[in-house]
């Protein structure tokens, strides 16, 4: 088990060099660099004076050839330290550590109402197979697994804010966030997090609600389902104790892939609802050409999916017996 | 008693698929709003423009429409004439003896129709709602919707068959070395694969997206296309992992034929049909994020009549719901008719799922 574990996070450390030394080159090669887009934005009469140029290139180390660059990164990295940011003046450390919090809100509790509800919407779409009530929900579930997240964010948005008036358009927090009490600020918060966390939820809830049926309807064929039920167990105690145990092995391996879609839809549903996340910042990131952000942002997106893969991997041996790593 | 042998050939395997497939009425009235979807994609000059699809000038006959489909392939003798895009009235003023049938809908893609340029039709208003002359409103600078989405049509279909179709190449390429040689070969390209699919894609995708200076709709779906082949390339490789061991390939073998002949011509062919399945449903991811990316704004540049252009102009433009209502549900339909189709093809093909349906 632990040489199992150490192999894999070696594994892991590669992929995450290779990963972000192909994002450098990527960014490093993006036209317009952080002091040209920074000029641009700010102020066309200030132009800046080649020595001065030169001078700024030389503290943010652009200066150097990109693979040097990101040796410099890499050994700085070691040192657990990811630089300053370029156009926000700020450790990156920092700022992701301020983003991160928002973000993880939104996919952890979207991942957890997405477990809580699939299990029992699929086993009672498995024993309700072929009711008018089943093909009702099966349907409706197909459909929102084919809604873009981002259709449907516009689509609340347009329809609780704009229309009722219900829920917040954007934002985590209102004006005077501040001088609420602590029960208030809760109370914002989940105001302004319930469409983006339903937007987060409703496809992973249809996939996975599909993906626990069709497991159950495969192992409601098997033998021991039968000799289950030839013995006398309840059709309540068949499908729970007997049919859907051996359905959970599949269902918890998709959290390894759940995770980078869920980061990856965070950089599209954070600009929406400009939620301060992780996702919002990476986007403004990439267009201010802030390269010592991105690269942050890159290594902690790459290190929660593979996270999330090797989770995946230990739980595989947690509910399978049969799986050992040893 | 003759003796006679009936000597009909058994059908096929894809001729079978296509009897389960055509059964089945979900499927196939999503392959029918696809084939509709390319209809309109073809025919989008004649169903909204302002350029006549024909027109009798100067005793001659041309084909105005054609110019949107490209720019070259409108006429010369409009430009050096100085129509100006307005063909109604120069027509007419130019020579009397004209004549010229429109589009459908008289809406342009790409500009406002003015008060005026056609008798019985008044200017667009900007952000007017749907009404007679804009069928789904205007946008904020008076461009037709229902115009720009017929238009933008095109770009839906191209993107999910060109970046699919290179996501398939890659994908299939890839996973056929990998599990027809195995060894060393199979740990590298096994890596690789893992190292792509742990990017975020989307992280990749604006990366790479801005690298390029001036990003087309080309490039965007080239871009698609090398990002999105990692599940088609593990597909392929399970499949080629268990048909290289099968007689048929021994016996090719056998007879001299090549390990590239082998792979192409003989195993792919036998894995080919759990391979679409992916496909089919990359089709429909392709469409989302490249709707998703021209929301964001970085698809392809203005002007470009994509849906997600038009979904990031009602994002700012609250008020007007026709700008989401509308190209949101044009994305939704065309994504859950790809899933049918995916569906539909994974249980046509799957002969497990087929046993257990007699």
């Amino acid at each position: 088990m632990i040489s199992y574990l150490i192999r894999r996070i070696l594994i892991a450390v590669v992929t995450l060099i290779l990963i972000t030394f192909v994002i450098y080159g990527l960014i490093r090669s993006i036209p317009g660099d952080p002091i040209t887009v920074d000029m641009a934005q700010s102020d066309p009469s200030r132009s800046l004076s080649p020595e001065d140029r030169k001078r700024l290139e030389k503290i943010y180390g652009l200066d150097k050839h990109w693979t040097i660059a990101y040796g410099q990164w890499i050994g700085n990295l070691v040192r657990l330290e990811m630089g300053q940011s370029i156009s926000r003046k700020l450790p990156v450390a920092r700022l992701i550590r301020d983003r991160l919090l928002p973000t993880l809100l939104l996919s952890v509790s979207s991942l957890l109402i997405t477990y809580i509800l699939c299990i029992p919407l699929g086993l009672w779409i498995t024993v309700r197979d072929g009711t008018v009530g089943e093909r009702a929900l099966s349907t409706g579930l197909y459909m929102l697994y084919s809604l873009p997240s981002f259709v449907a964010a516009l689509f609340l948005q347009l329809l609780l804010s704009v229309k009722l008036g219900w829920l917040p358009l954007m934002g985590m927090v209102s004006d005077d966030y501040e001088q609420m009490s602590l029960l208030g600020k809760t109370w914002d918060i989940f105001k302004h997090a319930l469409m983006p966390a339903a937007c987060f939820t409703y496809g992973s809830l249809a996939y996975y609600t599909r993906f626990v049926k069709s497991n159950m309807m495969e192992v409601v064929r098997q033998d021991y389902v039968r000799t289950a039920k030839a013995k006398g167990v309840t059709p309540v105690g068949v499908v729970w104790k007997h049919a859907f145990r051996n359905t959970l092995i599949p269902l918890v391996t998709l959290i390894g892939l759940t995770l980078p879609a869920l980061l990856s839809g965070a950089v599209i549903l954070e600009q929406i609802y400009s939620w301060p996340g992780m996702g919002s910042l990476f986007f403004a990131s990439i267009r201010e050409r802030d390269y010592p952000t991105i690269m942050g942002l890159t290594l902690v997106f790459s290190a929660l999916t593979l996270l999330g893969q090797l989770l995946a991997d230990l739980l595989y041996a947690v509910v399978d017996p049969r799986v050992t790593y040893s | 008693m003759t003796g006679k042998v009936n000597t009909q050939r058994s059908r096929g395997f894809w001729a079978e698929s296509w009897q389960r497939f055509r059964g089945r009425w979900l499927p196939m009235s999503a392959l029918l709003i696809v084939i509709g979807l390319a209809v309109v994609a073809i025919l989008a000059p004649a169903i909204a423009g302002t350029k006549p699809v024909i027109c009798k000038y100067k005793g001659r006959l041309y084909f105005p429409a054609m110019g949107y489909w490209k720019r070259s392939w409108e006429n010369p003798v409009f430009f050096q004439d100085q129509f100006y895009k307005r063909y109604p009235e120069n027509l007419k003023e130019k020579d009397p003896l004209s004549w010229a049938i429109y589009p459908l809908v008289f809406q342009d893609p790409f500009r406002r129709v003015r008060d005026g340029e056609v008798e019985g039709q008044p200017g667009n208003q900007p952000n007017a709602a749907p009404n007679g002359n804009n069928w789904f409103g205007t946008d904020q600078s008076g461009v037709d919707v229902f115009a720009q989405m017929v238009h933008g049509t095109s770009i839906a279909l191209l993107v999910g068959f060109v970046s699919m179709g290179i996501a398939a190449v890659i994908g299939i390429t890839v996973g056929a070395f990998a599990g027809f040689f195995g060894s060393w070969i199979d740990v590298v390209l096994s890596r690789l694969i893992e190292l792509v699919m742990c990017v975020p894609t989307l992280v990749l995708i604006l990366a790479l997206l801005a690298v390029i200076e001036k990003p087309t709709i080309w490039h965007l779906m080239a871009i698609i296309g090398c990002t999105r082949w990692t599940g088609i390339a593990r597909l392929t490789r399970a499949e080629f992992l268990k048909l290289k061991e099968l007689e048929y390939v021994t016996a090719a073998r056998a007879l001299g034929v090549g390990n590239v002949a082998i792979m192409f011509r003989h195993v792919l062919r036998n894995a080919l049909a759990p391979i679409l399945v992916p496909i089919t449903f990359g089709i429909a991811a392709a469409i989302l994020i490249e709707s998703g990316l021209s929301f964001l704004g970085f698809g392809a540049p203005p002007p470009n009549p994509s849906w997600g252009t038009l979904l990031n102009a009602g994002r700012t433009n609250m008020d007007s719901w026709w700008l989401v209502l509308f190209p949101g549900l044009a994305i939704f339909m065309t994504v859950l008719a790809y899933n049918l189709i995916g569906e539909g093809l994974q249980e046509a093909t799957d002969p497990r799922l087929r046993q257990s349906q007699h």
